[in-house]
């Protein structure tokens, strides 16, 4: 019954039971036209799918909702190709060669070559997950509320380090987080926290509103201004893969696979980090480093292959600790919870099957991605042509619906607004947003096991600093906020080589 | 996920002002923390207090505004002409303005008042109108027409698949 093989191959029946297929071909289509539109972004599309996933059974939503995330974030490379613009921030990296290539007449190769590196990263990416979800989910069992405390800062810590940018303002950015998370009623004494008499504040602030404020909100804003982007090449020639390809650059897809899906499962980093740090690998390790930037077939196979890997990997601490790898994922943790699925440690014993089930549904999103990467190329460049002005009011109304569908109060509706404002704001003072999204993610996790852990202990503080994976976690979490406070690490390295003489 | 770290450094000026907005927001938690009940009959100890978790983030937040505020200053923030910010140009203004004055009349003022598919047919076709009426008289009639065409179509589509296909209540 246990059988890993045995439980994949019942992830996937049941994953392909009851019109699987056709969800998977909508939701992929939608996540690959939202990721190809610049200003729709990966999180943006799985915050607003997941209203339409409302009166859908658990497994159906979690399907269509995967697929969109799948999608998108292989979306993004078409425009990043076409448009030399990245359709999410994850495609950044593909511009540098995407585009040149494009300009060389080459748009349909390195499209071909997007898709191939796409698709296997995310199969990679896929493999590591079954590998070793489920084994670090039982090893997650031991983590009590003082370890997940821990990860929970970590979490933080490391995305405000790592997130791109300035560490400084992504340590304020996940705090502000935090500190929105703690808005209403709290767990211990039911004390209702900065609500001021209102009914409504008591109750929260939406997960959901926040982050279609947030990632939609914010994004319209940002999309409405500045020129308009203008034409693409209408001119694409053949976008079927070449097999030389792949078997000229097996290692640089092996090396980004393993990369993007280590990033990925960091907390909080994301697959513009994984995309970023995959194509300067495979520069560094290349033979042609020289034409990196020129049109490298190379570099957009590592920065694909990169980003893509990446989604499976930032599922992995959704499912085993509750932590979400990047801003989609948070918003599909988000999902998971509304559809009673509790993600984390406890998910090995109540649900073991449910990992293996994510397996197949991201392999059929894979491969029906792969499908789409072959065919869907004269369609999606019309639609890149949809100007922004009749686009985004129609992206805004499904913010809207998307704010108020969860729980049908116009609360929501202004929660959404104002969180898409101070969002806007944050990002135009260059704060991060990865921190931001985790902290109001985490926050109702850290709060919750500061305090039990607590409780349990009688309000002794030790055991978060003693037991040994506690300790492990704090120290990580140190070492992580020493990394980010510049010329410490060369500092101290300057000591330790000093001693010895 | 970091989306915007990419973009020229802000001028310091702009980070002093933005530490000194989060210094008073940090302060200004903590206050409200501190004046929260502490519960001690009840749990028998004080650290389970409801003011403890975001006292201690807005004490967080209150040292990092003070690093990124001296930080700012040891970059120039206080020397004269630092103030030479990038501010958005009168374009750019006027294009966030609309946007957000629609949308909040949109999500703030109409739904809810007037049924959905209305207040989303209005204000697709004026935030279509608003964006496409800059690019001139000539075929000015045939935007405005496909604005209005393209708003009720929304709204009625919009309405459609949620209400009817998704079962989702709308506002």
């Amino acid at each position: 019954m246990n059988n890993p093989i045995t439980m994949l191959g019942d992830g996937f029946a049941h994953v392909l039971s009851g019109g699987a297929i056709f969800h998977a071909f909508w939701a992929v289509l939608i996540g690959i036209v939202v990721g190809a539109l610049p200003g729709l972004t990966a999180t943006m599309g799985v915050a607003l799918l997941t209203t339409l996933t409302f009166t859908m059974g658990p497994q159906v939503a979690m399907l269509v909702l995967v697929c969109v995330y799948v999608g998108a974030i292989y979306g993004g490379s078409r425009s990043a190709i076409l448009l030399n613009i990245p359709g999410t921030p994850a495609s950044a990296a593909s511009t540098l060669d995407g585009f040149p290539l494009a300009k060389q007449g080459l748009a349909g190769r390195a499209m071909g070559i997007s898709t191939l590196g796409s698709w296997f990263g995310t199969l990679f990416g896929t493999l590591i997950l079954a590998m070793f979800a489920p084994s670090f989910g039982e090893f997650a069992l031991q983590f009590g509320s003082y370890e997940m405390f821990w990860v929970a800062l970590f979490g933080i810590v490391i995305a405000g380090s790592l997130s791109g940018g300035d560490p400084l303002k992504g340590y304020i950015a996940g705090f502000i987080g935090l500190l929105a998370a703690t808005v209403g009623q709290e767990t211990n004494h039911a004390f209702p926290r900065f609500a001021f008499g209102n009914a409504d504040l008591a109750g929260g602030l939406g997960l959901l509103p926040v982050l279609v404020g947030v990632f939609g909100v914010a994004e319209v804003l940002n999309a409405m201004r500045g020129p308009a982007v203008k034409a693409v090449s209408a001119k694409i020639d053949s976008v079927i893969p070449r097999i030389r390809d792949v078997t000229q650059y097996w290692r640089t897809i092996l090396r980004s696979g393993a990369l993007g899906t280590f990033i990925g499962a960091m907390p909080g980093l994301g697959e513009d980090i994984a995309a970023w740090t995959s194509y300067a690998a495979a520069k560094r390790a290349s033979k042609e480093r020289d034409l990196f930037g020129k049109g490298s077939v190379e570099g957009l196979m590592a920065a694909e292959t990169g980003e893509s890997a990446c989604v499976p990997g930032a599922i992995i601490p959704v499912l085993t600790l509750a932590v979400p790898g990047s801003a989609p994922a948070a918003v599909l943790m988000a999902a998971m919870m509304i559809h009673g699925l509790n993600p984390g440690p406890m998910l090995a014993i109540t649900a073991p099957e449910f990992i293996y089930q994510i397996v197949a549904m991201l392999v059929v999103a894979d491969m029906v991605k792969l499908v789409y990467g072959l065919v869907l190329v004269k369609p999606l460049l019309w639609v890149l042509l949809i100007p922004r002005s009749r686009l985004m009011p129609i992206v805004f109304t499904l913010c809207t619906v998307g704010a108020f569908a969860i729980t049908s109060r116009l609360f929501d509706i202004w929660v959404m607004l104002g969180a898409g404002l101070v969002g806007f704001i944050l990002r135009e003072l260059r704060f991060p947003m990865a921190p931001l999204v985790l902290g109001i993610v985490l926050g109702e996790l850290l709060d919750k096991n500061l305090l039990r852990g607590l409780v349990l202990t009688g309000g002794d503080i030790s055991p978060f600093f003693t037991r040994p994976i506690s300790m492990a976690l704090c120290v990580l979490t140190l070492l992580a906020v020493a990394w980010a406070i510049p010329g410490l690490v060369p500092r101290v390295v300057g000591v330790f080589r000093r001693r010895p003489a | 996920m970091s989306g915007s770290s990419d973009r020229e450094p802000l001028p310091p000026r702009v980070d002093l002002a933005t530490a000194a907005v989060l210094l008073a927001l940090g302060l200004g938690v903590m206050a409200l923390a501190w004046r929260m009940p502490t519960f001690v009959e009840q749990s028998g100890t004080g650290l389970t207090a409801p003011g403890i978790v975001p006292g201690f983030h807005a004490t967080v937040l209150a040292v990092l505004s003070v690093l990124l505020g001296l930080r700012a200053i040891r970059r120039g923030a206080l020397k004269p002409g630092a103030s030479q910010s990038r501010a958005w140009s009168r374009e750019d203004a006027r294009q966030l303005g609309t946007a957000a004055l629609l949308g909040v009349l949109y999500a703030g003022v109409l739904v809810g008042r007037v049924p959905f598919w209305m207040a989303t047919s209005l204000f697709v076709f004026a935030f279509t109108a608003a964006f496409e009426w800059p690019a001139g008289p000539v075929g000015r009639v045939r935007r405005l027409v496909e604005a209005a065409v393209l708003g009720l179509a929304t709204g009625g589509i919009v309405t459609l698949v949620f209400e009817r296909i998704f079962l989702v209540r709308l506002p």
